[in-house]
Formats: C-alpha cells, structure tokens, sequence
C-alpha cells in the first residue's frame, strides 16, 4: 500500500495546481533553485563531521563507547549498530544524514537496520541545535525543562521505532 | 576530534591524513545525492506553497496550536502554525526563521523561558513529520526496492512522542504553579 502514497499525493498536488491556475514549470524550476544554494551551505556542516566521526571509527573511540553503551541499548531493545546515530543525532542534523548513509551502504538500505535509523531520523530532531538556533533572537537565557523533555520523547521515540520495525 | 587524534598518534598515525580526506570526500558525494534529493521535493514544496496550501495547513492546525501553545495573539498563532506544519513536510530548514520569530513574539523579556517557549522547542524536537521527504530520497538512491514504507512507521512513531512531549510539558507546568501557590 506505501507504494501508492507517493505517487497519489504528487498527482493530487498537480492537479490542485492546475486546478488553481499556477505555472507548475516555472514554480518547480525556482524551489529546485534553492537546492543548490542549501547544499553549499551545509557542506561544510557534512564535511567537518563525517571527518569528526572516521577520526572517532579508526582511533576505536566509537567501538569503545559502542561496547560500554551496548547492554543498555540491548535492554532498551534498540540494536548496537544504531548507537553512533543516536548519540549524535540531536547534535547534528547534517551529520547525521552522513551517518544514515553509511549505514544504508553497510547494511543494505532495506534491513532492519536502516528501517529503524529512518524511522529515528524522522521522528527525533536536532535537538541542541533547534534549541540554540531558536532562542539565540531573545533575551532567554534559561530553558528551564525543554531540553530534558526533549531528549526523553527522543529516547522513547528510538525505542518505538525499533519496535515498530520489527513488526511493520 | 582532538582526543581521537591522540589515540591514533600512538595507534595508528599514518590513518590520521587519508581517513579524513576520504570522509571528506564521502561528505561531498553524499552533498552532491541531497543537492538531487533538495532539488526534486524543494521544487515540490514550493509548489505547495504557490498554490496556497500550505496556508490552508496552517489555518486548519490554528485551533490546535491555540489550545496547546495557551496564547491569544493571532500573529504568533500564525507563526507557530507555519512552522509546525514546514516541519510536518519535512523541510526543517524552511521552518527554522519562523520558529525564530515565533520565538521572539513569544520572549516575555525576563531571561527565561515560558510556557509556550518551552512547547515550541519540545514540539519542534519531536518533529511531527507527515513525509520525512530527505530520510525517503536518501533510501531511495541507496537502492532501496520500497523507499517509502517507512512513512507509516515513522509517523506512528513521531505521532506518539509529540503527544508524549506535549503531555510532559503540560504536566510539569501544572507541578510547577502548584509548587508556586504552596509557597504564596
């Protein structure tokens, strides 16, 4: 059924637009613009953290924490291999996406594996990242319980997606 | 980065110069696949924009967002309405400068943060997302035979930790004035 979902919203999307009278072409040429203007500014962002994380792979930091990190993951149902994308995950929004990648060429992008890293990427958020981006206009200098709150609807919501990969 | 620098100067220094270079290099091929990615469904989203439904969105989630958020002022309603329902489509980059503004609309100027404050970092952590578009683009030119049966999933998912995240925020703020009328 999830194949047809693309597909039917993309036609309704065209047909709206024609039905409202808006040059499809023209509008389309202008947002695909923005493409290249968006990936300019974030590769530095990519770059600069996927080079922090090889660092991290070949000095064997990663395996370390892995190991140390692993019984909890376990309990928590969440499978080891997903522990480098989700310690960094509220960290980095662009890293991350380094990360889903590597582990879609490592594990093949339709196993269990790169099931659960899609479904954490869509339902958790750059946390720190938000957060300081955010308030970083106003005068606040406390956010109080946001970060907290935060970081616990992230973890269930990893928990959850592991879960749900298994039977969906 | 540093600390892993140290650890390979004694393990393994000659890795240092050639791993960073070929992460770097995997940073570009993976830039030059999302350019491709942005390109297809930022060409979509403006579209969606240009034909004035992502207005309708917003207006349709007003109600909510009053009800939830606790706030009166139109203007902020609308602010925060748009950029729940960019989230929503997954184009967090679109709904980053009205979150700012929303921001600042709702900043009481005492250096910390209220109620709605606090909701719109939590509601923005959780990302309710209808179409994670990025994460479905990627998989798909991993190769993937279905790229997109991870829609359903991933909004059981993100459905359940907004409710989670709205409900925690509601419930420490009750403990929070009930503390504060104790004290009085």
């Amino acid at each position: 059924m999830s194949i047809y979902i693309l597909p039917i919203l993309f036609i309704v999307l065209f047909v709206y637009c024609i039905y409202k009278r808006i040059n499809t072409y023209d509008h389309f040429v202008k947002g695909a613009k923005g493409a290249i203007k968006l990936v300019v500014d974030i590769f530095p962002f990519i770059a600069s953290i996927l080079v922090a994380v090889a660092l991290l792979r070949v000095s064997g930091i990663t395996s370390f924490l892995t190991n140390l990190l692993s019984p909890i993951f376990n309990l928590l149902g969440i499978p080891p291999e997903l522990c480098e994308l989700v310690m960094l995950r509220p960290f980095t929004g662009s890293g991350s996406y380094g990360i889903l990648e590597s582990i879609f060429n490592t594990y093949g992008a339709d196993s269990y594996i790169s099931r659960c890293a899609c479904v954490i990427m869509g339902c958790s958020e750059t946390i720190f990242y938000v957060a300081t981006v955010y308030i970083s206009q106003t005068k606040v200098k406390k956010l109080l319980y946001a970060i907290p709150v935060a970081l616990i609807c992230s973890l269930v919501g990893t928990i959850l997606a592991c879960l749900i990969c298994k039977v969906m | 980065m540093l600390g892993s620098m140290l650890v390979l100067l004694i393990t393994n220094p000659s890795a240092v110069l050639s791993e960073m270079l070929g992460a770097s290099a995997d940073a570009l091929k993976l830039c030059i696949e999302l350019c491709a990615v942005y390109a297809v469904w930022m060409g979509l989203i403006e579209l969606v924009d240009a034909s004035g439904l992502s207005e309708k969105l917003a207006k349709l989630l007003r109600p909510l967002i009053k009800k939830i958020f606790k706030i009166e002022d139109k203007e902020t309603q609308k602010l925060i309405a748009i950029n729940v329902s960019a989230n929503m489509l997954g184009i967090g980059n679109a709904a980053t400068p009205l979150g700012i503004k929303a921001m600042q609309a709702l900043d009481d100027k005492s250096g910390k943060a209220n109620f709605a404050m606090i909701m719109l970092i939590v509601v923005n952590a959780t990302s309710i997302q209808l179409l994670p578009t990025t994460v479905i683009g990627l998989r798909a030119s991993a190769g993937s035979a279905n790229p997109a049966d991870i829609i359903i999933p991933t909004l059981i998912v993100t459905f359940c930790t907004t409710v989670l995240g709205i409900f925690l925020v509601h419930q420490i703020d009750k403990l929070k004035r009930r503390k504060e009328e104790k004290k009085r």
